[in-house]
């Protein structure tokens, strides 16, 4: 049995094209980024690049959800959701941030191209920058943060980061120091979701990485996913036509969300089962207390082993579960629902933070091995914990459970 | 700029400061502000070279002549081996340098580590620190020490001297006439990757035996023939604290090389320890003394509905609890210290029962430092793992001062052995 399987999800609900796409993607990235990683290291040019290229675009992650008229696979109904779940899964066991920034593609696609959903329009514009084969697109989000500078307006309780106004048949943005979500450096597309002047209703938009008065700070050092080479962005008077606001409601918005969440939340699955892979060689191998007793035998540490099993196959549960409901509206709702939205949230946080934990205790094991980038672990640790971070505080999401569970009207 | 609180509101017991302590730890806190502070977050990319790290190390330790502290007056140095303040004294250093970096904290820390078996009462070596004196007092260049232990088999068995007594190491130490010829494999020692200049060397002189007498401390210089340095590691932080290989082919030094002689060493071990336990906890305090100044500032500056961060009830549920756990963690670390300085009311601090002590306080302290710098990661959003805020760096360290020293499962088996008499673990 491939060791991957021992741990369970509802194989049952995935399609054999599922299967098929998962079990090509564990080969693919065991030999192109697995396998070369000890020399080729976090490197971006060398290794991450190239292989966020043989994702997109030769795999074709993100030609998924295009209309097949466009050029893309059209998988747009909602069992899509398995096929996100078992794709990153395998993709973020051998890169978090490539997983992370797949999950964005993926994630804007649902938005967009979700068949329930299709927004015909915005297909046949951004449709072909997805299915031309001529590169990776990048996409990154400008989202609203936890605490900002002065007094910007807010959505539940966060700062928009990006202001809008609509003037002379274009959208007009404006925004100082914006943090993007990933890949401030690369980015090809920015879908921010912005305050409007005078108006209520957000909007969200997106902004060409080439637009005029879009300029890009330098990459700036951060805790993990290289992947990602993020830097904070300054919009002046952006200007993009009035057909890149894709939406105004809260509903896509939260859709997105949802989408983007079960991504992450597959993401961070992958990065726990390649701790696994890493400590189940460790622990098949060393000997402590002198001679013949291997780690794996001995009661305290054997013990801490299972513990990681089983907080590695409950997040694998939750990602899956998370898959389910998005899979099936009928049963659970819209993914842009209230319901679906919350569910999303807390399983990306407790999937993020299980993730944590288990990868805390798993350096805990191997000790000076678990931080010497040797043996590759440290890696996935600070990857996920600059996902975590990337996802939100959980206080704020805290307020979002409170909302919905207990009907809490001002937090 | 906005006025807030400094670092100095957290609780120390002033009853156990030395004025010495006291004095060298607001030089320390001057030279990091100048020294460290506006260059650390180049470190991470220096750790081969030391371009960046060694030359404060020069102005500390060589020109400030810190390195000297432990060896007595009329050998140059400031006689601290000899005060029974010396922990909590090497408390307060430890937490000022590590507020700016604890990989520089420890590094500093280790050039005395070895030097405790020989520098200190009751087991002075008078001998030896006459010998080695003159390598720390007679310069203004850095000198490093380190005290080799881990082998590739395995480092928390070389560290479990009560359950395994020395039957596993490797690293030979063979009488030849008036010599030690050494021969064997060490990785990860503090101050390696080319730093060091004098190691201790944990040896058998009987492979296999379970004698602890066969456990043999001996100080190797490290420009003797024989010994290879490799490069350093490459880590998830603590840049300033290199780590490598290091090789012994019949490394020859005098007999009178060893530390404390058959019995003593391996004794006296537990005291290293001891003292390498109680080290951690100050960095653990150091660094989140310096996460304190930044999340101040962040929550200060941040705003949210209109009001400052820190004024929304959530956000000040995680502010106190971050400060809850500096409180709690500086106590146990003081209490550390003294534990281990006062030895006339604990017992000696070499015994089975202050490793366990230390060994408890330590893996406590790092396991709350961890878990409170990981929510304040996530309160500070995409700015937790953004270097300009410095937090990110401070966990990626704080999560080696958990994990060495044998790891935690090593810990928690000494501790359980002493607290609940456990005699097969």
């Amino acid at each position: 049995m491939n060791d991957l399987e021992l741990f369970p999800y509802p194989k049952n609900r995935l399609q054999k094209t599922d299967l098929d796409l998962a079990a090509s993607l564990q080969n693919l990235v065991q030999k192109e980024i697995v396998d070369k990683r000890l020399e080729l290291k976090e490197d971006y040019e060398g290794l991450l690049k190239p292989n966020l290229r043989k994702l997109l675009v030769e795999i074709g992650l993100q030609r998924m959800f295009w209309p097949e008229s466009l050029g893309g696979e059209e998988h747009n109904g909602p069992e899509a959701a398995y096929t996100v779940a078992a794709a990153l899964e395998q993709v973020g066991r051998a890169d978090t941030g490539l997983a992370y920034l797949a999950a964005h593609n993926l994630a804007l696609q649902a938005a967009l191209a979700m068949r329930e959903n299709l927004d015909t329009e915005a297909c046949a514009r951004f449709a072909p920058l997805f299915c031309d084969g001529r590169g990776p697109v990048i996409v990154s989000f400008l989202l609203p943060v936890f605490g900002e500078d002065g007094k910007a307006p807010t959505w539940r309780g966060k700062s928009f980061q990006v202001k809008a106004r609509a003037a002379s048949g274009s959208w007009i943005l404006d925004g100082r120091g914006v943090r993007p979500t990933c890949s401030g450096v690369d980015a090809d597309l920015f879908g921010a979701w912005c305050a409007v002047e005078n108006e209520e209703q957000p909007a969200f938009i997106l902004v060409p990485g080439d637009a005029s008065g879009l300029s890009r700070g330098p990459e700036f050092k951060k805790t993990g996913l290289a992947a990602s080479r993020n830097a904070d962005l300054d919009l002046s008077g952006v200007q993009v036509p009035l057909e890149n606001c894709l939406f105004r409601g809260e509903t896509e918005y939260r859709r997105l969300l949802s989408w983007l969440y079960l991504g992450i939340s597959a993401t961070a699955v992958g990065g726990l089962l390649a701790a696994y892979q890493i400590l189940k060689e460790w622990g098949d191998n060393r000997v402590i207390k002198g001679t013949g007793n291997v780690f794996k035998e001995n009661p305290l540490t054997g013990a801490l082993m299972g513990e990681i099993a089983q907080d590695i196959s409950m997040a694998r549960l939750l990602a899956y579960d998370l898959a389910g409901m998005l899979a099936d509206p009928p049963s659970f709702g819209d993914a842009g629902s209230d319901g679906v939205f919350t569910a999303a949230l807390m399983i990306v946080h407790q999937v993020l933070a299980t993730a944590e934990r288990a990868i805390h205790r798993t350096m805990e094991l191997m000790a000076s091995a678990g931080y010497a980038k040797e043996w590759q672990l440290e890696r996935y640790w600070r990857d996920l914990k600059t996902v975590q971070c990337y996802v939100g505080s959980h206080e704020l999401a805290k307020h979002d459970f409170a909302r919905w569970f207990y009907g809490a009207r001002t937090l | 700029m906005i006025k807030v609180r400094g670092i100095d509101v957290f609780s120390r017991p002033l009853e156990y400061l030395t004025p010495l302590g006291e004095q060298v730890g607001e030089i320390i806190r001057e030279w990091v502000e100048k020294e460290v502070i506006p260059y650390r977050r180049e470190f991470d990319e220096d750790y081969l070279e030391h371009r960046l790290i060694l030359p404060p190390f020069k102005k500390l330790l060589g020109e400030y002549g810190i390195q000297r502290i432990l060896f007595p007056e009329d050998l140059g140095g400031w006689g601290l081996g000899h005060s029974d303040y010396l922990c909590v004294a090497a408390f307060r250093m430890f937490e000022e340098i590590a507020r700016a970096d604890s990989g520089m904290a420890v590094a500093f820390g280790v050039v005395f580590w070895p030097l405790v078996l020989i520098c200190c009462e009751p087991h002075v070596n008078r001998r030896l620190c006459e010998e080695f004196a003159p390598m720390f007092t007679g310069t203004t260049e850095p000198v490093f020490s380190c005290l080799a232990m881990t082998e590739p088999q395995g480092g928390s068995d070389i560290e479990n001297v009560e359950v395994l007594k020395g039957s596993t190491i490797r690293t030979t130490a063979v009488r030849d006439g008036d010599e030690w010829v050494i021969n064997g494999h060490k990785l990860w020692p503090t101050n390696t990757g080319g730093v060091a200049d004098l190691m201790a060397v944990v040896c058998t002189t009987n492979p296999g035996s379970r004698n602890p007498e066969d456990i043999a401390i001996i100080f190797v210089p490290c420009d003797r023939p024989g010994v290879t340095q490799g490069p350093a590691y490459e880590k998830a932080g603590m840049a300033a604290d290199k780590n490598g290989d290091i090789w012994f082919e019949n490394v020859r030094v005098p007999l009178w090389y060893r530390a404390c002689g058959p019995g003593d060493d391996a004794k006296y071990y537990g005291e290293v320890v001891s003292l390498g336990n109680m080290g951690s906890i100050a960095f653990a305090v150091g660094v989140m003394l310096n996460i304190y100044e930044k999340l101040q500032e962040y929550v200060n500056r941040k705003t949210y509905r209109g009001m400052p961060l820190k004024e929304n009830d959530a956000v000040a549920g995680v502010l106190a609890d971050f400060a809850a756990t500096i409180e709690a963690v500086r106590i146990i670390g003081y209490q550390c210290a003294r534990m281990c300085d006062r030895q006339d009311l604990y017992g000696p601090r070499w015994t089975p029962e202050i490793v366990a002590r230390a060994r408890a306080h330590r893996y406590f302290a790092a396991d709350r430092a961890l878990e409170a710098i990981g929510k304040v990661m996530n309160l500070m959003e995409c700015f937790g793992p953004d270097r300009d805020w410095d937090v990110e760096k401070h966990w990626r360290d704080i999560k080696m001062v958990q994990l060495w020293l044998g790891g935690k499962q090593l810990s928690q088996m000494e501790v359980a052995r002493w607290f609940f008499e456990c005699e097969t673990l």
